[in-house]
């Protein structure tokens, strides 16, 4: 690196910027407040959520449990694939399932070239936006969000959260009690492109259908009036 | 990048004559504003985050030393490697002296206007390296040896006719069809995965770089730039300085702002974060990774009267509501950023003698300001700049005369009444049976496209002074 352009630069803005402490710059900073957040498409959390989902071109499931999730998940790979396999990133929350139950073979691990099923578990999904949120690690490598076929989400209820400022604060613990995560990733949709004529293709690079599984305590019926508000 | 804004005039009237380029502008620029409305209506409270992030802008700018500060100290602590650019010589050299450590042949690119600017594929293709465009649109402009037409849809210019001749021109597959739009992305997936899969860098660009904690974030809707960032060993983020925010909720406060004045989403569907090197749990991901943060002027235009313009998030809503823009197209501007914003961005990154056509570009409609996400007096700031063509004489002598009788006249308001009066009274006279102008002296340019209507009576003044009169006789009379 020039440490002349380092030195140079750093220089210039001193030179143009007002000078203060540290200290009042934070302050300056935090009397700014938040930002605006836009208004739930729904009141109730878990509809609010699938409504979002759906909007982002997603489809979406829910469960009450991990026998009906597994369930869910062998019968969506079973329907598309008609194969009970897929990957899923060592997280031990999913190595705890009653895979055997559903007769689903889960590999633990990083997917590979051409395999073409990915599950994630969820560290959090957004309401705001209707995004699923993983950071990398052990528990998710980035190549199972970004490399598969099909991408199955399963979120737990209780990790809603109902905008990305809380996400910051679920983050902020994160990082507080094991360093940065080196990627957190918001995915909100399959991957898409409307780079040609403006047409909206999906499966641009990444995955070519997002399947969302909402497990917990939903409301009966929040999946079919998130479909009505979604308009799909 | 080369630059072509010096013939701007002749850039637009030749895309003005390619009549299916411009049937093309023409779906764009009635769609792209209403997928952007729609994505408000509803978010009442859009106008006050618009103030809240302008507040947070200024604030990062008036203290940018101390937050770029903030930024380098966090990402070495993260494990990245930290380096700063004056200009664009300097990031081409340090990207290439990053990729040549790594002995690195294949190169993966994310969408970046930065790396445009600075000229960065062609530097690296000309030390012998392969720089492969990821994002769909960069890809087929690079394939086609074009440059970018707009800076979030790089490509929209060509049609898929075109994309198709192209494809099954550059890749070598043999006989094939590729009928429909889903087939030709499916083409460029196979061979972008591939070349994803074999890439020893990759660079991407970053939306905005957080203080607090060291992260850049990057927005996208393909997942091009989450495989470069994720896939190659060596990962290096290519911004500038300007792009800092103190805090991680201020980017994706940002976020809102930007996707739906961009694209009409509520969220892209990937947004990332991206902290540094692979951990120790890590199952995948770069072992080394680079920011390269350029400044290129920025800082002058820090220091300058233009400096709201470094608050410009990079949307593209300035473009998609110009009516310049959406006659002429991205290209007829000469250089990366086209449009209102690239008339203000590029005279101040390269010079007003270059760009001077520009600042001109403009019709003075406010539309861009009225759309302008991070509420940027765009059309006052092409004004200024025209002013200073003016004082530095850069503007053609007949439109400074002009402008001289003009300014003169206008001091003048008695004669500048009776000599409106008169012009008015004459087109009337004229005018005023058949109702409009076909032909007018002195405003063919003008007459060749439309009618010029007939004034039907008295100017605006002539009428306010006579009503002024009516209104103090009915007073006397009561």
């Amino acid at each position: 690196m020039s440490t002349s352009a380092r030195s140079e630069i750093f220089a210039r803005l001193r030179d143009i910027n007002h000078q203060a402490s540290a200290e009042r710059i934070e302050l300056d900073r935090q009397a700014l407040g938040s930002a605006p957040v836009p208004k739930p498409p729904a009141s109730e959390i878990c509809e609010a959520f699938l409504v979002n989902v759906l909007k982002n071109k997603g489809s979406a499931d829910c469960v009450s449990n991990r026998a009906e999730a597994v369930a869910a998940i062998g019968h969506y790979i079973y329907s598309h694939f008609r194969s009970h396999r897929l990957v899923a990133g060592n997280d031990p929350r999913l190595a705890a399932m009653p895979w055997r139950d559903a007769g689903v073979l889960p590999r633990f691990g990083r997917l590979e070239v051409g395999e073409p099923v990915a599950l994630s578990f969820a560290q959090l999904g957004v309401v705001e936006t209707g995004a699923v949120m993983t950071w990398t690690g052990k528990s998710n490598p980035a190549a199972n969000n970004l490399l598969p076929e099909h991408h199955i989400v399963l979120v737990d209820t209780t990790d809603l959260v109902p905008d990305m400022e809380h996400a910051w604060g679920r983050i902020k613990q994160e990082i507080d009690q094991n360093g940065p995560p080196r990627g957190i990733n918001f995915i909100a949709g399959p991957s898409s492109t409307a780079d040609i004529e403006g047409q909206l293709v999906y499966g641009a690079h990444g995955p070519r259908k997002w399947h969302v599984i909402l497990m917990g305590k939903v409301p009966a019926e929040a999946l079919s009036r998130a479909r009505t508000i979604a308009g799909v | 990048m080369e630059q072509h804004s010096e013939t701007f005039l002749d850039n637009a009237s030749a895309a003005l004559k390619n009549s299916a380029q411009a049937e093309r502008r023409d779906v764009i620029a009635a769609f792209a504003p209403l997928i952007r409305s729609a994505a408000i209506e509803g978010f009442d409270e859009f106008d006050n985050l618009r103030k809240h992030i302008k507040r947070v802008r200024q604030h990062s700018l008036d203290h940018l030393e101390y937050y770029l500060g903030q930024f380098e100290y966090q990402a070495v602590q993260n494990g990245n490697h930290v380096h700063f650019a004056r200009n664009s010589d300097e990031l081409n050299s340090t990207v290439l002296d990053i990729c040549q450590q790594h002995d690195a042949k294949r190169i993966a690119k994310g969408k970046s206007m930065v790396t445009e600017e600075t000229g960065l594929n062609a530097f690296l293709q000309s030390a012998g390296l392969e720089v492969m465009e990821t994002d769909l649109g960069e890809y087929i402009i690079q394939q086609a040896g074009e440059t970018p037409s707009h800076i979030v849809a790089p490509a929209l210019h060509k049609s898929a006719d075109e994309i198709r001749e192209l494809f099954q021109s550059k890749h070598d597959l043999g006989p094939r069809e590729l009928p429909e739009t889903v087939d030709l992305v499916s083409e460029a997936r196979d061979i972008l995965r591939e070349h994803f899969l074999q890439a020893e860098v990759g660079i991407i660009g970053a939306n905005a770089l957080i203080a607090e904690n060291g992260y850049s974030m990057l927005v996208t809707n393909e997942g091009n730039g989450d495989l470069c960032a994720n896939l190659p060993r060596v990962l290096i983020v290519c911004t500038t300085i300007d792009r800092v925010l103190p805090l991680a909720q201020d980017a994706t406060a940002m976020l809102r702002l930007l996707v739906r004045s961009a694209t009409g989403q509520a969220q892209t569907c990937y947004t990332s974060f991206y902290s540094g090197p692979r951990r120790e749990s890590d199952l995948d991901g770069p072992i080394e990774t680079h920011f390269v943060l350029l400044d290129n002027k920025r800082s002058d235009i820090l220091a300058s009267d233009y400096r709201e313009m470094l608050e410009c998030i990079r949307c593209g809503a300035c473009l998609n509501h110009c009516p310049i823009y959406s006659s002429v197209g991205g290209h007829a501007y000469g250089w990366v950023y086209p449009g209102p914003m690239g008339s203000i961005l590029t005279p101040l990154l390269t010079s007003l003698e270059q760009s001077s056509a520009l600042p001109n570009a403009c019709t003075s409609c406010g539309r861009c300001a009225e759309v302008c996400p991070a509420d940027i007096p765009l059309p006052d700031m092409l004004r200024d700049l025209r002013h200073e063509e003016n004082s530095q004489k850069l503007s053609a002598g007949r439109w400074r005369l002009g402008l001289k009788v003009h300014a003169w006249l206008a001091r003048h308001p008695k004669l500048y009444h009776a000599l409106t009066g008169l012009a008015i009274s004459t087109l009337h006279l004229f005018g005023h049976k058949r109702g409009s102008f076909v032909r007018l002296p002195m405003a063919g340019g003008w007459t060749s496209q439309r009618d010029f209507p007939a004034p039907q009576g008295k100017t605006f003044m002539q009428q306010h002074q006579a009503r002024l009169k009516r209104i103090a006789r009915q007073q006397n009379e009561h």
